[in-house]
């Protein structure tokens, strides 16, 4: 799904140059959930970004299902991302103008999606995630764990082949992560593909494998349960 | 997806009223003033345009070789030139005569419908019957198409037949007239409108001037500059052939003289071709555009600082897969609906205002825009426009947004040195703001300064009055008997007096070439017309009854003086109409009829105290005294001229009501005006763009306060940046201004001085600083823990 060839991010200012990553060698399988962990400012995130194409790395390759994408346009990653990557965030992210049918709409307007497949579409997902009855509520009307679950819906509504999940449960007590974590399993053995950044021990055990990154490069990787590729 | 952008966008409103509340009320008020100003525009270049033959319509006019300074042009013309070198050419249709009934720049004529009642009544002429083919008459009463055929016909505005007959029609009914003439009322018509370069209140027949006036052989008089002629072109000709037919029409008698026609379109803005612009129009069209400008600026520097509550919205449509250019589409959408909507607020505060407006200005110089398409069009096209243009840079801004530190919450700074459009936008700003104060601030001292500066002769203590009578002999028993009367200072008597515009001819002195010679205007005064107006002489002496010969003499103006030639010219003798006229002394210039134009040479000839059939008599009295002095003068002139009617006036009605006045009066308000919004939207705008600046540096001013900065090192720190915007603006905007004053036409220039672009400049440096500091002060009062907590 997801390869890695010697991939490598610098962040440059006027005075000083800050290796975010060096030589990263990741592949990650179709149907794989991986975590990703290390302390603060490892790159945990920028690999993410870079995964996710929200950003580009400064050397090496990146694949994504087969194509190579490294260097691609904004236009290129944008046409890329549209219904093929779902990312979920730590401080949720929702659009505080957009209720919660609006802002889990987002990605099949983006799709161009017709008016009638958007409702019927949404109004499944939302059901599924137990946020029907709050369709017509702002991000500012529902919890934490409430605002969690309308990004994961947002995530999935266009059934993408990867997810990438970036402390999903930081903003989240014990009892609304533990409810992230179950559907990403479930999203997980349905087949989507799930890279997850997680500070969480607890958590990157329910992944197939972690891989520890720090100071930019990986330096262990840990498989914690066998991973089965569909055939 | 244009319904979400325009939930987001009204959600967004509901919630941040105060800075979309900015956003709108800068754009409305910068919309508001243009529109206004388009309206005065519309005004000035709508003149006319009730004439149904607008396009082909011309008024016959003169070019006139002079020296500088002097006018060139006139469109009181011989009345040969239209009877008899326009008739018969191939592109003209309908060529109609007028001339005044009158003096029309006097007191007028009195009408009266009864013989008892008299009403002084200006704005009467004579005119061919084909007037009412060339130009448009709505006739309410009466046949048009025979009005003026009969002798002692007449044809009335819908005012003054109301006037004379407030109670019946005055269609049929007898009109009489001064030296027992006797009209019939052959028509009225509607009154015509405003804007219009020719008002007349009555018309009486062409045919009758010779009989009224004993000026016999004026159809074939090429002296007479008197008379005014409206051309009617036949379609899809042109005025030019035209006028090369015409150009040497007068060679015989004045070479220097070369007729023209110049379109009914122009006559008001444009009367003369050598003036390529018409300076209110211009500076008008001008201003309009830079209040938009400021407003427009203002508006995407909020815009843009407002850019960073938009980021999460941004990263995420960006994450999710929208492309840029559905971002950027956005955003214009934005600007575009909030630019409508501000132009929506904007015209209505326009039409609610613009009759306030016309009768604080005292002029109706606002129209509004019912049922002015073009001027809707106009406002519709501009808005667009203005939305699209203010737009592109927020939403290139916001649509290039790296969405990996947006979503981090990081704000994505600019540039804080070197170039930024954000600075550059600022600069324009602050230089428009202090350029429009500065520019206010001259216009004003100028229309001061042509409203109050010294004309030259007493213009507070005079009365006059234009007296037609039958009566014959002098004045003396009438002055003596006014002398006698301490409240009166002094009596003369002339055809014309400062500001009611005398005739002239082309003069020189003889002995100089004869080709030399120079338009002179002249009156025929009395021996105490000097002293009378307070006039000085400067070189040689007035008239005096103690030399006879005086009646063969005359005064010159200085002016008159210089431009003659002479060095010395007392002495020297003028040829006027085949006479030798000595010229024995010189008056100080003096403003003969606006501080707008240049003083023309001017030349006066003795009427030793004679009665004339028409004359203006006037009298100076004492200081305070003129109430008094008015009843006295009206009392003995009474009993002077028992059988004739008149009207005494001051001479300030004159001088107040001059056009030029007028118009400046205006001028001087509506830059007030200008100013005091020029300062508003410049508060407005800088108030929004301080609240975010302010909001920007929360993080620092937490960091500083927890160091132990004081509170006016944190000042010095967030305000430098503007401080140092506004002196840079200062570069640009001060010879802007300057080249404006020297570009402004009229002949009296104050001197324009530093303090003028001081107190402009200090006056926004000042709002500026009131504004910053009142957002920083707000800013320095929050702890420094609730600052960096949440950072």
């Amino acid at each position: 799904m997801i390869r890695t060839v010697n991939l490598s991010k610098v962040f440059k200012t006027e005075m000083v140059e800050t290796t975010a990553l060096f030589n990263i060698n990741l592949e990650v399988k179709k149907g794989e959930f991986v975590a990703i962990m290390g302390p603060s400012g490892c790159g945990k995130s920028t690999l993410l970004n870079i995964l996710g194409l929200l950003d580009n790395a400064n050397s090496g390759e990146y694949y994504f299902d087969g194509i190579e994408v490294t260097g691609f346009s904004e236009r290129e990653s944008a046409n890329l991302r549209k219904g093929n990557i779902g990312f979920i965030f730590q401080s949720f992210n929702l659009i505080d103008e957009l209720n919660v049918y609006e802002n889990v709409e987002l990605p099949l307007i983006a799709l161009n999606v017709p008016l009638s497949n958007r409702r019927n579409m949404v109004g499944e997902i939302l059901e599924f995630m137990s946020m029907g009855h709050r369709k017509n509520h702002f991000p500012r009307q529902l919890s934490g764990g409430q605002q969690q679950r309308v990004a994961i819906a947002r995530a999935l509504i266009t059934r993408p082949k990867l997810i990438l999940a970036d402390e999903p449960t930081g903003n989240l007590d014990s009892s609304n992560g533990e409810q992230v974590m179950q559907m990403l399993e479930q999203m997980n053995s349905e087949g989507t593909t799930i890279v997850m950044v997680t500070h969480s021990a607890d958590h990157a055990e329910r992944a197939h494998r972690v891989v520890h990154l720090f100071d930019g490069q990986m330096v262990m990787e840990r498989i914690d349960k066998v991973f089965e590729p569909a055939l | 997806m244009i319904t979400q952008y325009f939930k987001i966008l009204i959600r967004r409103i509901a919630r941040e009223k105060i800075f979309y509340s900015i956003i709108l009320a800068n754009l409305a008020i910068g919309y508001a003033v243009f529109i206004l100003l388009s309206q005065f525009i519309n005004g000035e270049l709508s003149w006319d345009k009730q004439n149904s033959n607008y396009d082909r319509i011309y008024r016959l006019q003169l070019f006139m070789d002079q020296p500088e300074n002097i006018v060139k042009h006139t469109w009181s013309v011989a009345p040969a030139l239209s009877r008899h070198d326009l008739t018969g050419l191939p592109e003209i249709e309908k060529i109609a005569l007028l001339h005044d009934v009158g003096d029309n720049n006097k007191n007028g004529v009195f009408l009266s419908p009864d013989k008892n009642n008299q009403f002084m009544t200006r704005y009467g002429y004579y005119s061919d019957q084909s007037v009412f083919d060339i130009l448009t008459f709505n006739f309410v009463a009466g046949e048009m198409g025979k009005a003026l055929l009969q002798p002692n016909s007449i044809v009335l505005s819908r005012t003054l037949a109301k006037r004379l007959f407030p109670s019946c029609d005055a269609l049929g009914k007898q009109v009489y007239g001064e030296n027992k003439v006797t009209f019939t009322v052959t028509g009225v018509y509607e009154d015509i409108p405003e804007r219009s370069t020719w008002r007349p209140a009555f018309i009486i027949p062409m045919s009758m001037f010779k009989t009224l006036t004993n000026w016999t052989n004026y159809e074939t008089d090429y002296w007479g500059y008197s008379f005014y002629t409206y051309v009617l072109l036949k379609p899809n000709t042109t005025s030019k052939s035209v006028d090369d037919k015409i150009y040497s029409a007068l060679k015989e008698y004045r070479k220097e003289h070369h007729p023209y026609l110049r379109p009914l379109s122009k006559l008001h803005t444009n009367p003369f071709f050598e003036t390529k612009i018409n300076i209110a129009i211009t500076l008008f069209s001008f201003i309009s555009i830079l209040i938009l400008l400021l407003s427009s600026i203002n508006f995407i520097n909020l815009q843009t600082a407002n850019a960073s509550t938009r980021f999460r919205e941004i990263s995420i449509k960006k994450a999710v897969g929208f492309e840029r250019k559905r971002l950027w589409f956005q955003f214009i959408a934005e600007a575009l609906t909030l630019s409508f909507i501000a132009a929506a607020i904007g015209l209505l505060i326009a039409q609610l205002s613009y009759p306030l407006l016309n009768k604080f200005l005292g002029a109706d110089l606002l129209t509004g825009v019912t049922g002015n398409w073009r001027l809707l069009t106009l406002i519709i096209l501009v808005t667009f426009i203005t939305g699209y243009l203010s737009g592109i840079h927020p939403a290139y801004v916001i649509s290039n947004f790296n969405p990996v530190a947006a979503l981090k919450q990081k704000y994505v700074d600019e540039k804080s040195n070197g170039f930024s459009l954000k600075k550059l936008l600022m600069t324009i700003q602050f230089s428009i703001s202090v350029f429009m104060l500065v520019l206010s601030f001259i216009v004003y001292r100028q229309t001061n300064y042509m409203l109050t500066m010294d004309l030259g002769f007493d213009s507070e203590n005079i009365a006059f009055a234009n007296i037609v009578t039958n009566k014959k002999g002098t004045i003396e028993t009438l002055r003596e008997r006014l002398l006698q009367h301490s409240e009166i200072a002094d009596v003369c008597v002339s055809d014309y007096i400062p500001f009611i515009l005398p005739g002239g001819d082309d003069l020189n002195l003889i002995g100089s070439d004869p080709n030399q010679r120079v338009f002179v205007r002249f009156s025929n005064v009395s021996y105490d017309f000097v002293p009378t107006f307070n006039l000085k002489i400067i070189n040689g002496r007035n008239f005096s009854i103690d030399f006879p010969a005086d009646g063969n003499k005359c005064l010159v103006n200085e002016t008159a003086a210089r431009l003659i030639g002479e060095n010395d010219i007392i002495g020297k003798h003028i040829k006027l109409y085949n006479k030798d006229v000595e010229i024995i002394g010189v008056i100080k210039d003096y403003i003969v009829f606006s501080a707008y134009s240049p003083i023309e040479p001017h030349m006066y000839r003795l009427v030793p105290n004679a009665i004339t059939s028409d004359a203006i008599y006037s009298v100076r009295f004492a200081r305070g005294k003129e109430k008094a002095a008015m009843k006295i003068i009206r009392d003995e002139f009474g009993q002077f001229f028992p059988e004739d009617a008149f009207e005494f006036q001051n001479i300030r009605n004159l001088v107040e009501n001059e056009g030029a006045v007028v118009a400046f009066k205006a001028f001087r308000k509506i830059c007030g005006f200008i100013a005091l919004l020029t300062i508003i939207i410049s508060s407005i705008g800088l108030f929004g763009l301080v609240l975010f600046f302010t909001r920007r540096k929360m993080k620092e001013v937490g960091i500083r306060k927890m160091l132990g900065f004081s509170f006016g090192e944190l000042y010095y720190t967030l305000s430098s940046g503007f401080v140092r915007l506004m002196i840079f603006s200062v570069i640009i905007a001060w010879p802007l201004a300057f080249y404006v004053y020297t570009a402004l036409p009229g002949a009296n220039k104050y001197s324009i001085q530093i303090w003028e672009f001081l107190s402009a400049t200090m006056i926004i440096v000042f709002v500026a600083l009131a504004t910053i500091t009142y957002q920083i002060i707000r800013a320095v009062k929050v702890r420094p823990v609730d600052i960096l907590k949440d950072e």
